[in-house]
């Protein structure tokens, strides 16, 4: 084939891939017959060739920058987020205020997150609903980036009396969670009683630790999403409070603990443990199986492995210097 | 996560095609939305982006009529085929029933297809579901491109790459002028109807 011939192949080829949207590959090819022209000596009319290539690049760029600049989650029509509602709503026999809550999560999901903080906001006045809501306002404001909403939002929660200071316990414990996988080091005021309380004479890290040991040791938490990518879905495994297992190998090899489950995303389970037990985290190492865990949930108690996924010292925040043991539960 | 409702005699399904971004998904419902009116009960549904891509999905849904008695409704979805949509197309996924997967045979997007063939199976394997046991069917769609001269893969190549394992039925289409479509369309909810079948002893 003589050079023309392939430059104008590859230019018929750049042009389809443009209008298909394959605009990488559009670039490649055009870039492609630069070079050939350049390359040959004898080619003659060189610089009318570039300059012709040149515009139509010119144009491919302007496209590449709209895509590229094209909002990641924009909010899309009523009717649309209807739809996302109406598709993503799995409750379907459920009452109506779980269809409720699971369409505003459907539309958290999406990424409508101004609607579905309208949608949360209704919801919350509803005793039972009141703290998965109040839950999933934190995370709208966290997904949007705007921590500051956040805070203002918990600090108003704290000074109204919606939520009784157990509730508020709750919310506050799953902000820090939030909060420590995000990296963002700030200490949240806890609940008024508690300031009264005897209780704060203890070390605030004492009182932290009391506290995640308690709530999570306590009722069901049905969390709605996560917005990680990689995102695993909650309601496919239950929640679980508490494990036992027989640690295999390691220092405290044969010992058998029962550890309390600080954070639940789907079927990965987060342990937090003290500093202090820093032999028992040298016993796990990623890619781990621990073949028997008993798992305890507020209904029923089961058997699983577990695969040992992440473990890390946390560094910030109240419980800096202490480790976080991500476990994902394996059905047997 | 077929619906039955006994009572109503009625079934509901989930059809989602998969594939890596600009293949033809959308194309392929925009195709069956114009042609098979029959079977269409609602409006077609696009939420896209910057240049028609995919943005959350497509979504168009059919009835099928009675069989044994029962009222099939079946809906169709597209998933977003850029990379970097992974959480939507994951989320669009949930519940499925059947899958279409749409390849390239542009050779310029070899890698893409077996990438998104992947990415199907993570997904599903999350979902506790397996790319071996799902109702599935393949299209390699584009084939008209060839008579223009454009690069294009051969079938032979595209079921090495993608369907030497899986070995399930697969179509040459060109969704542009709905060679294939029905086909394909056809083929994937045969095997899904076959799997609830099986699956509700009927
Ligand atoms: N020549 C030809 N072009 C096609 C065919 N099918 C789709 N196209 C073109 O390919 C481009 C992408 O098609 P879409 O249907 O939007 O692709 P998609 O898979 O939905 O893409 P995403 O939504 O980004 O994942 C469009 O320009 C279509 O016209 C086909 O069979 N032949
Ligand atoms: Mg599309």
């Amino acid at each position: 084939m003589n050079i023309l011939k392939k430059v104008k192949s590859l230019l018929q080829e750049a042009e389809l891939y443009h209008k298909q949207g394959l605009l990488d590959e559009a670039k490649g090819k055009y870039n492609k017959a630069k070079e050939l022209i350049q390359d040959d000596e004898l080619l003659k009319d060189k610089q009318s060739l570039m300059d012709g290539i040149a515009k139509k690049m010119d144009l491919l760029e302007i496209d590449i920058e709209k895509v590229e600049q094209a909002e990641k989650r924009p909010e899309v029509a009523a009717d649309v987020q209807d739809l996302i509602k109406r598709l993503y709503t799995f409750a379907a026999d459920q009452d109506e205020d779980t269809i409720a809550l699971d369409g505003a999560i459907a539309l958290a999901k999406f990424g409508q997150y101004d609607s579905a903080l309208a949608e949360f906001n209704e919801l919350i006045k509803k005793e039972s609903l009141r703290v998965v809501a109040a839950k999933n306002i934190l995370r709208c404001h966290m997904a949007m980036s705007s921590v500051d909403e956040a805070f203002t939002q918990y600090e108003q929660w704290l000074s109204e009396d919606m939520f009784v200071p157990d509730q508020i316990d709750k919310l506050r414990m799953f902000f820090e969670g939030i909060l420590e996988k995000e990296g963002i080091d700030r200490t949240l005021p806890a609940a008024k009683i508690q300031e009264e309380d005897d209780a704060h004479l203890l070390d605030i890290f004492e009182m932290d630790e009391q506290q995640t040991q308690e709530t999570a040791a306590e009722g069901v938490d049905i969390d709605g999403f996560e917005f990680e990518e990689d995102e695993v879905e909650s309601d496919e495994i239950l929640d679980i409070n508490s494990i036992r297992l027989t640690v295999e190998s390691g220092p405290r090899e044969g010992q058998t603990l029962e550890l309390i489950v600080n954070f639940q995303s789907g079927n990965v389970i987060s342990l937090l443990i003290p500093n202090r037990d820093k032999d028992l985290v040298d016993c796990f190492s990623v890619g781990d199986m621990i073949k028997n865990i008993e798992c305890y949930s507020p209904i029923a108690i089961f058997n699983s492995s577990g695969l040992v996924s992440d473990v890390m010292q946390i560094k910030t925040g109240p419980r800096r210097g202490d480790y976080n043991l991500d476990i994902k539960v394996v059905d047997n | 996560m077929a619906i039955f409702n006994l009572k109503k005699r009625e079934i509901e399904c989930k059809i989602v095609y998969y594939g890596p971004g600009r293949c033809g998904k959308t194309t392929n419902l925009e195709y069956i939305f114009k042609t098979y009116k029959k079977q269409i009960t609602g409006e077609m549904v696009s939420v896209d982006t910057e240049g028609d891509r995919t943005l959350f999905f497509d979504f168009l849904p059919m009835g099928l009529g009675k069989i044994k008695g029962c009222d099939v409704r079946v809906q169709l979805y597209t998933v977003p085929g850029q990379v970097q949509y992974t959480s939507t197309r994951k989320l669009v996924l949930k519940g499925v029933d059947g899958v279409v997967f749409v390849s390239d045979s542009l050779e310029v997007r070899r890698e893409k297809n077996m990438i998104s063939l992947k990415d199907l199976q993570q997904n599903l394997k999350e979902y506790g579901s397996s790319i071996f046991k799902i109702p599935l069917v393949m299209q390699h769609n584009k084939r008209d491109l060839i008579k223009q001269g454009f690069p294009i893969m051969s079938i032979e190549q595209m079921e090495k790459d993608l369907n030497r394992q899986l070995k399930v039925p697969s179509f040459p289409a060109s969704a542009l002028n709905g060679e294939g479509v029905g086909e394909t369309l056809k083929e994937c909810l045969k095997l899904t109807l076959k799997s609830f079948k099986k699956e509700m002893n009927l």
